[in-house]
């Protein structure tokens, strides 16, 4: 692939990823899930670095995704510290827990009764049984029984 | 030849690929609906997002050739399938897996870009170490089975239009570049350009990385200290508080 193509699909990956991640920060209420996909969005500007720095032959777009690595890893160390803070006093991991935040000139979320998710119970994959079943030996269970 | 089979001029693609891409996004955040109905959203999600998907190939192949390099398409499948299943799987845990197999995409994507070690420190520092915290804190904070704020969204409808568009904007940007507008690097670039076959790849970007960058590692060094002291400072003083209220009680 010749390097505008290559540059092109790079950054559609990038753009793709950066918003699927703010999808899911608008959407998500569990909060880990909102993390989850800010750091999706830091994953596509990090693919739309690389490209540009593919592209130009240059180190300056891999040296700042490094950076954007530093700052992601302190960014979820903090957030998560948040978050198991806001879960020890809620109880809830999630964001509208916090809506008594808001200016009291914002609308409220205000939970519906939802419709019982019918959960079937979970089927396990079961071996087939193989070979032939061995003969036990009735003395030897008799034996053990009085070990 | 790709033209003959969808005969549609770019912009009404890239239109239907963004219609589609909102709606599946749509009928497969989690909006509280009971089992049927929701399994039945969600097939046609999928069914719509897949389209949607097809039709931003195709918009690719037209800006230049996606799916030439059958590697780079495998992996940025991958990475964009398992990223849209991030964002709308109801159980955090099974988002957070989904979300180790958009980074291993991603890192394919990035090895395929030329960044040997971007793509193994990828996968070193976000699957091994900050997936396993998000999933670390999961474990202590998940209640049973699924929690009700997991099975509505925000605004589904709002995001999903919201995120579309912005898609839509950014790749016809991305088709609008051409040689010429980004051509200006071409004489600033070193000699030896950035090579993904190159043997001492590693040892290079760690030259250029303490020579011109130097004060910047030194500052991320300290950001990460100061993370880390910041971290424990915050967990010990929510500790004491809550014991004081206790006490108090």
């Amino acid at each position: 692939m010749s390097s505008l193509p290559l540059l092109q699909n790079a950054l559609l990956v990038g753009a793709i990823l950066f918003s699927l991640g703010l999808v899911g920060i608008l959407a998500r209420r569990n909060l880990i899930v909102m993390f989850l996909a800010a750091e999706m969005m830091l994953q596509g500007i990090s693919v739309s670095l690389v490209a540009w720095s593919r592209y130009h032959g240059d180190w300056g777009g891999q040296i700042l995704v490094i950076f954007v690595l530093t700052v992601a890893a302190c960014e979820a160390a903090i957030a998560l510290v948040f978050v198991l803070g806001a879960f020890s006093r809620t109880g809830r991991l999630d964001a509208a827990a916090w809506q008594s935040l808001r200016e009291a000139t914002l609308g409220r979320v205000i939970d519906r009764e939802l419709p019982a998710s019918d959960t079937l119970p979970q089927k396990f994959p079961t071996l087939t049984p193989a070979g032939v079943l061995p003969e036990t030996d009735e003395d030897e269970l008799l034996q053990r029984e009085h070990v | 030849m790709l033209a003959a089979i969808v005969p549609l001029s770019p912009g009404v693609l890239l239109a239907a690929a963004v219609t589609a891409s909102a709606a599946s996004l749509w009928l497969l955040l989690p909006r509280g609906q009971s089992g049927r109905r929701e399994r039945t959203a969600r097939w046609l999600g999928a069914g719509l997002g897949v389209a949607a998907l097809a039709a931003f190939i195709i918009t690719g192949r037209r800006l230049g050739g996606l799916g030439e390099e059958s590697v780079f398409l495998i992996v940025s499948l991958v990475a964009v399938v398992s990223a849209a299943a991030t964002v709308v799987s109801r159980s955090p845990v099974y988002a957070a897996i989904w979300f180790a197999l958009s980074l291993a995409g991603v890192a394919g994507v990035l090895l395929v870009l030329g960044a040997q070690f971007l793509g193994v420190a990828t996968i070193v520092v976000y699957a091994g170490a900050i997936l396993v915290m998000f999933l670390f804190v999961l474990m202590l904070a998940q209640p049973s089975g699924l929690a009700p704020y997991d099975r509505v969204s925000n605004e589904p409808l709002l995001a999903a239009v919201a995120g579309a568009v912005l898609l839509g904007l950014l790749s016809l940007s991305i088709g609008r570049l051409s040689a010429g507008d980004t051509a200006v690097a071409a004489d600033v670039a070193p000699a030896v350009a950035v090579d993904a076959l190159q043997a001492d790849h590693v040892a290079r970007l760690g030259g250029e990385l303490f020579s011109r960058h130097l004060i910047a590692i030194e500052a991320a060094g300290v950001l990460l200290l100061i993370a880390l002291i910041g971290s424990i400072a915050i967990v010990a003083r929510g500790e004491e508080s809550r014991v004081q209220e206790r006490r108090a009680a």
